[in-house]
């Protein structure tokens, strides 16, 4: 079962965390390009994103594995895989505190 | 200045993590609190979005390489988040010497498991089937999946506390305990540190624990030193790189415990 080789799986799964660390790199140094030039919030707004685009990539990652799983009609771990989710989802939820 | 200055740490942190296979976000956290002035929960918060970066990128090369297998980290994920995640919230009740001396136990025991297995740390030292470039994986079926999932939790929980990746737990018991070969083990537990670390990275963020004008040169710098480490690493004695690592482990620690003694925060 686990050593079944699916490389148009891990081929989409590949492309999902490269074009985020990739996208997120970009976005990053325009952040900091941006900061040599301009002083004030649109740097730290750039980089904020570039930030929170890192944070979403793993999210997007298993809503897509799970997506992939659910079609391939693979219930176990189309579950397990929303089950990851629904824990990042909590992590959201819960992450609120004043300290 | 500050931003150049981060932007090289990173870029070092994350050569030294892709010559090693050891995450770089060990470094981060303590230099960050030491020699930045960063209170160590921001510091534990910014340098797991460098954990994040470099998981990402490594793992999409692992990746193309079939060597990961994604139903198994996928089930592990379940136990290493959930650990992350809550540990990540509890941390907001911990005092920061506490924090502070629980990053130095960890940095000397670190130190000391690599000295004690002579400074080899890559999978790929010990097995490389990889003559034509071609990764020949032998049929396997994961087992003592209870076993699996507990150590991930606790995998899990020391992301979250400590903002680290946790591969040198995840990596052993996948291999010893569940019957993986060390090459899935070791590309199986890169896939699953992006989503352990932002398990508890989202904790970190919604609290106001992460630092962007901080993580995102350090971010930077991480993802080009890594990539130029994946690029060296076949050329590089890792041998001596790794005692570099460990030297510094060991300075950080110190210096922590010198903090610590000093009467902390």
């Amino acid at each position: 079962m686990n050593q079944r080789r699916e490389p148009a799986f891990d081929r989409a799964v590949a492309l999902v965390l490269r074009v985020g660390a990739f996208s997120c790199f970009f976005v990053m140094l325009a952040g900091l390009v941006a900061g040599l030039f301009v002083s004030g919030r649109i740097p730290v707004d750039i980089e904020r994103a570039g930030v929170l685009l890192m944070l979403a990539t793993p999210v997007v990652r298993v809503i897509v594995a799970c997506f992939l799983f659910f079609r391939e009609r693979d219930w176990k771990y189309g579950s397990i895989s929303l089950g990851v989710l629904v824990i990042l989802m909590l992590s959201a939820v819960f992450g609120i505190g004043e300290h | 200045m500050l931003t150049l200055l981060l932007v090289i740490l990173g870029f070092f942190a994350g050569l030294l993590g892709a010559l090693t296979g050891i995450g770089g976000g060990v470094l981060l956290t303590p230099i960050l609190a030491l020699h930045f002035g960063i209170p160590i929960r921001e510091a534990i918060g910014t340098s797991l979005v460098a954990v994040i970066t470099t998981s990402a990128a490594s793992s999409s090369v692992h990746l193309q390489r079939h060597t990961t297998d994604i139903r198994l980290g996928m089930t592990l994920e379940l136990a290493t988040a959930l650990g992350a995640g809550v540990m990540a919230y509890l941390v907001g009740y911990f005092n920061r010497n506490v924090l502070e001396g629980l990053f130095a136990a960890f940095l000397l025991y670190s130190s000391i498991m690599i000295l004690s297995k002579g400074g080899k740390v890559k999978a790929e030292d010990e097995l490389s089937p990889s003559a034509n470039g071609d990764t020949v994986i032998p049929p396997y079926e994961p087992q003592r999946y209870p076993l699996g999932l507990g150590a991930s939790l606790v995998a899990g929980a020391l992301s979250g506390l400590l903002g680290i990746g946790g591969g040198p737990i995840k990596v052993p018991v996948m291999f010893i305990f569940m019957n993986v070969p060390l090459m899935v083990a070791t590309a199986t537990s890169n896939f699953m540190i992006g989503v352990t670390a932002a398990a508890s990275a989202i904790v970190y963020y919604r609290r106001g624990d992460i630092a962007v004008e901080i993580a995102a040169p350090l971010a930077v710098g991480v993802f080009m030193g890594s990539l130029l480490g994946a690029r060296l690493a076949p050329r590089v004695h890792t041998k001596i790189v790794v005692y570099l690592l460990v030297g510094i482990m060991l300075y950080l620690a110190a210096h922590l415990a010198i903090h610590l003694l000093r009467g902390g925060a």
